[in-house]
């Protein structure tokens, strides 16, 4: 009887171990989620367009953050 | 650390379809795949109708990245679900999980046989190299890599559409829903979720002002 | 850690499975909810509830872009069986297929694999009991053995490809790495496509052929009852072509779970005929846990046709048996090979080969 309720304990437990973890865990050496790609700072901008400083997260970040509060028309008219 | 979303906005949708275009032409995606697509809900009904644009939500917990038999999803840092197209084996799985849909297929031959999944990338590529001509021709433009959001958010008129990292864009709906005038309890709907308000509380307050 | 919190997670999913259900309650439904959409407009605007009732429903609305199920925003909810709470259909698919499917479906098939080492290693296979005659009795005709094989081969085509994308993920891509397993998993993905059909015909083939000496007969339930003494090196009760055994196999494993498998299978197959994803879904399910079940079973016919009975692979290979292994094993079938009824039933000749 108790190996009987071991073994479903353990098929339970087993349960839990199935799906592969999804977290969005920082890059690994430039490798996403265990699978290369580069990530978008890493590129030289273009001429003619957003700037920021290649390789540098923060910076990218920042502009794009500017883009993102472009969508915002009360802050873009009003102010 | 940004998390990437979509947020469209069911008092300013107007079912231009812009955005649907817009993704086509930036992407070239292939035939008969529709990676964003407008809904409009009681259709032609006056004071009833409204509208919803809608693709990949890039989901948190992501139901096809779970499913897929090759487990050929990742996520960026930037909270953007992407796939290879090298592994996917068309087997349709995604497509099945999806709450939205999104997950769509090129007809590859006989029996209806799917070709590689497409689906929307959040205008971030794939694992090919940023910006470069394989990635164009597989995932479409990474503008993300060009400093750029989303064409469809950026080219939307009405801005019901709005794209980028997942706090900033709420901050811009939650402020436009204030202009608008409509008290939160209203606009939200709380009423409706929790039943009205005890008896003796203050009246709601009648709704003031136009829409933004 | 994670883990272990993630094990507490799923403790707690199963005491949740103990509740009684339906602890969330529905609103009532709204007759006309255009209507109150439009209240809700002059009333409380901004306050889009009916909107995103329906939105929430999965029905469909107007998209102007083609495409099946394109104006529906949100898969209809739906809940498999036991699962507690009421999911989007595809989430709900996923949890069932990631859970329980694969968890327990994997574990039938190693429990299985499992078994039958154990009786190989342990019991050995089971031997004739008399020395060969070296007479030999035809026991399955060309044609015969023609729709065993075809069915059996593609069987196994489908059942391998089938494992790799169900349980692939977990056991090979580990070791074959993204690159070498997608490239598997896409051969797989068509052998499994483009066998299928074949299967499903030859399927047919082999279930009209091999009928009439699968009705059930009298000596069926005594040789079930009885039959496990052949394991431990005893004698088994005396049956006729077919024994209980192969009977239970052609009527649950052949007839029922077969076509199951191969009429869900074909609702997958052919994507193009306008079904909706909860469909798909729903076929999806059945196909695989009917599938793993049969691939299970098959598993104990494949021993027992191969390694696990001395002689019986050469029976369906070369389609004739000796009379010692027929004696032993179907005791009836020989009595009536010899004395010319099963000759009269089938219309051939018995012969003798040396
Ligand atoms: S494809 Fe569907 S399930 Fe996958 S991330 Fe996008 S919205 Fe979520
Ligand atoms: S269709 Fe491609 S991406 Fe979708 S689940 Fe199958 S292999 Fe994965």
């Amino acid at each position: 009887m108790r190996s009987i309720a071991l073994i479903a304990a353990a098929l339970v437990a087993l349960a839990g171990c199935m799906e592969i973890e999804q977290t969005a865990t920082p890059s690994r050496q430039g490798k996403y989620q265990g699978k290369p790609d580069s990530t978008p700072w890493s590129n030289q901008p273009l001429a003619a367009g957003p700037q920021w400083k290649q390789g540098d997260r923060a910076s990218w970040e920042e502009q794009i953050k500017k883009r993102q509060l472009g969508q915002h028309e009360h802050r873009r008219i009003y102010q | 650390m940004a998390r990437m979303k979509f947020l469209v906005d069911a008092e300013r949708c107007i079912e231009c379809n812009g955005c649907v275009t817009a993704c086509k032409n930036e992407n070239e995606v292939p035939w008969g795949v529709n990676r964003r697509k407008v809904v409009t809900i009681n259709d032609g009904v006056v004071g009833a109708e409204k509208s919803l644009s809608v693709a990949c939500m890039h989901c948190s917990d992501a139901p096809c990245m779970a499913v897929c038999p090759v487990d050929c999803f990742y996520r960026t840092d930037d909270g953007v679900v992407l796939h290879d197209k090298d592994l996917c084996i068309g087997c349709g799985y995604c497509f099945y999980a999806c709450p939205f849909g999104a997950p769509q297929f090129p007809q590859a031959g006989a029996f209806g046989l799917r070709g590689k999944m497409d689906k929307c990338t959040f205008c971030a590529g794939g694992p090919e190299a940023d910006r470069s001509d394989a990635e164009f021709k597989k995932y479409g433009r990474n503008r993300l890599a060009e400093g750029k959001l989303p064409a469809c958010a950026e080219m939307c008129s009405t801005k019901a559409l709005l794209g980028g990292d997942g706090d900033v864009i709420a901050d811009i709906y939650r402020e436009r829903v204030a202009r608008r005038g409509v008290k939160g309890a209203e606009a939200w709907g709380w009423g409706t979720a929790y039943g009205p308000p005890p008896k003796g509380a203050a009246p709601a307050a009648a709704p003031a002002g136009g829409k933004s | 850690m994670r883990t272990l919190s993630r094990m507490t997670g799923w403790l707690v999913l199963a005491l949740a499975f103990a509740l009684p259900a339906g602890a969330q309650q529905q609103p009532a439904a709204d007759p006309d909810p255009i209507k109150t959409q439009q209240r809700r407009a002059i009333e409380q605007p901004g306050n889009n509830a009916p909107v995103w009732r329906n939105v929430q429903s999965g029905q469909p609305n107007y998209a102007s872009i083609p495409g099946r199920e394109a104006g529906v925003l949100i898969q209809p909810q739906a809940r498999f069986p036991g699962q507690d709470a009421i999911a989007t259909a595809g989430e709900a698919w996923r949890k069932f297929r990631n859970g329980p499917v694969t968890v327990y479906g994997g574990w039938l098939i190693v429990v299985v694999c499992a078994i039958i080492a154990g009786i190989y290693f342990v019991q050995g296979p089971i031997k004739v009991h008399e020395q060969p005659t070296g007479r030999l009795l035809p026991r399955f005709s060309v044609a015969e053995r023609w729709a065993h094989w075809v069915m059996g081969i593609s069987f196994c085509v489908l059942g391998a490809t089938g494992l790799i994308m169900l349980f692939g993920k977990h056991v090979l891509l580990p070791v074959f790495g993204y690159t070498l397993f997608a490239w598997l998993s896409s051969l797989a993905k068509n052998l499994h496509n483009f066998v299928a059909p074949l299967f499903v015909v030859s399927l047919v083939v082999f279930i009209l052929m091999y009928l009439k000496d699968n009705l059930p007969e009298k000596g069926d339930g005594a040789w079930l009852a009885t039959s496990w003494r052949m394991f431990t090196g005893g004698k088994q009760p005396a049956s006729g072509r077919f024994n209980g055994g192969e009977k239970v196999w052609y009527w649950v494993g052949v007839v029922a779970m077969c076509l199951v498998v191969s009429a869900s299978g074909l609702v997958l197959l052919f994507p193009n005929f306008e079904q909706l994803r909860t469909t798909m879904q729903q076929m999806h399910i059945i196909h695989v846990v009917s599938a793993v079940l049969v691939t299970g079973f098959a598993l104990a016919h494949i021993y027992m046709g191969t390694i696990g009975v001395e002689g019986a692979y050469g029976n369906m290979r070369d389609g004739v048996t000796d009379e010692a292994w027929a004696k032993e094993h179907h005791a009836n079938w020989y009595q009536d090979v010899k004395s010319g009824k099963e000759a009269a039933k089938s219309g051939a000749a018995p012969q003798t080969q040396h």
